[in-house]
């Protein structure tokens, strides 16, 4: 995509907005899919460029025009889980919580074609944002600290906690297709 | 041996290569969405471009910027008719009234009807409709809009007080008609937006 285009849109140019969304979107759906689920992401995706489009005019240069719009994606979709009042809870609970594999995975028979992608939806919100954060995109835990508003501590436990939950289902199934 | 012995209780660095989290994550399949999302995004942006459209012409800053005009023109008119001697009645340029609300022109000069009735009623009206209507503004705004009104009616009030003066001076009425015009724009405005459901 040419720089020129987040240029034109800047300065209100749609058409130009369109072809940054065209050249953006893919990778903002999945981290949304990743992070909060197919059910979710078309609508986080939406949500991500009308925020774009407004904020737009903060938009510097500092960085790569990426970067700066999957830091505000990921603030996004941190804000739909807050919203929903599901995120911050669980990081700031010192519990078990997050190992806790949710009732209806208890219950459901996790089938052979079980992929990260479903065992990632057995977690939290919390639990999946670090990972997918981390272990997905490469974010550092300071980095993640500061968009959860938790310590890097908090970030690193929560990694460790969602890392082995995720191993475990992923291990089940691999014993259970071999 | 248990998961967390395996991988050791700092299990927050950087996976390894062979960890299966790591390989899983090498597989994770990018998708797509299954329509074009880009029909629903342009519908929201032009939503918003409508909606700013109509709040444009009365946006904080832009009120911030016409309280300090108004401040900066009348000082700089009250100075200036104040510094100036008067002039005959008869050598005085047009003053054309800029307030819907300021009378007829004769003989080519307005001077400024203080207790013009269609303004007062003009006036009476639309702040009856702001007293009634402001609950469905955001409180900053009717901040803004109360701060405006009383720079506008200080504006006024000086005016009115330097022609007790200097009744035909061009330069004051002239001044407090732009003022009076300004204070039914502004009332037009805010009661505009507030039966528009505010911001």
């Amino acid at each position: 995509m040419p720089v020129d285009d987040v240029v034109l849109a800047t300065q209100g140019d749609a058409a130009a907005f369109e072809r940054v969304y065209r050249a953006h979107m893919q990778r903002i759906f999945n981290l949304a899919r990743r992070m909060a689920g197919p059910d979710a992401a078309d609508e986080l995706t939406q949500d991500v460029f009308v925020r774009a489009w407004q904020k737009l005019a903060l938009f510097r240069g500092e960085s790569s025009f990426a970067t700066w719009l999957h830091r505000l994606a990921v603030n996004v979709i941190i804000e739909r889980f807050r919203t929903l009042g599901t995120a911050r809870e669980r990081f700031l609970a010192d519990s078990e919580a997050v190992l806790e594999i949710s009732p209806a995975a208890r219950t459901k028979h996790l089938d052979l074609s079980m992929d990260l992608q479903t065992a990632i939806e057995q977690l939290p919100h919390g639990a999946r944002t670090v990972f997918v954060l981390h272990d997905v995109e490469g974010y550092k835990h300071e980095e993640i600290g500061d968009i959860l508003g938790v310590s890097a501590g908090t970030s690193k436990s929560q990694l460790h906690r969602a890392r082995q939950t995720l191993r475990g289902l992923l291990m089940k199934e691999r014993r259970q297709t071999t | 041996m248990t998961e967390q012995r395996q991988f050791g209780e700092r299990d927050h660095e950087p996976l390894g290569g062979d960890d299966i989290l790591s390989q899983a994550i090498g597989q994770w399949r990018e998708e797509t969405p299954a329509a074009d999302l880009w029909p629903a995004v342009a519908a929201r942006l032009e939503a918003r471009t409508a909606r700013h459209r109509r709040q444009l012409s009365f946006t904080l800053p832009q009120l911030a910027m016409a309280a300090s005009l108004l401040i900066a023109v009348a000082s700089g008119l009250t100075w200036l008719a104040a510094s100036q001697p008067s002039v005959p009645v008869n050598a005085q340029p047009t003053v054309v009234a800029q307030s819907e609300a300021a009378g007829e022109v004769e003989g080519g000069i307005v001077n400024a009807n203080f207790a013009d009735a269609q303004f007062n009623a003009a006036v009476t009206d639309l702040e009856q409709i702001l007293r009634d209507e402001r609950g469905r503004l955001d409180p900053r705004t009717v901040l803004v809009i109360e701060r405006n009104l009383k720079t506008i009616d200080l504006a006024i009030q000086e005016a009115r007080t330097a022609l007790n003066d200097d009744p035909a001076n061009a330069y004051l009425n002239s001044h407090l008609a732009d003022a009076r015009r300004r204070k039914l724009d502004l009332l037009r405005h805010a009661t505009t937006l507030a039966s528009a459901g505010g911001d």
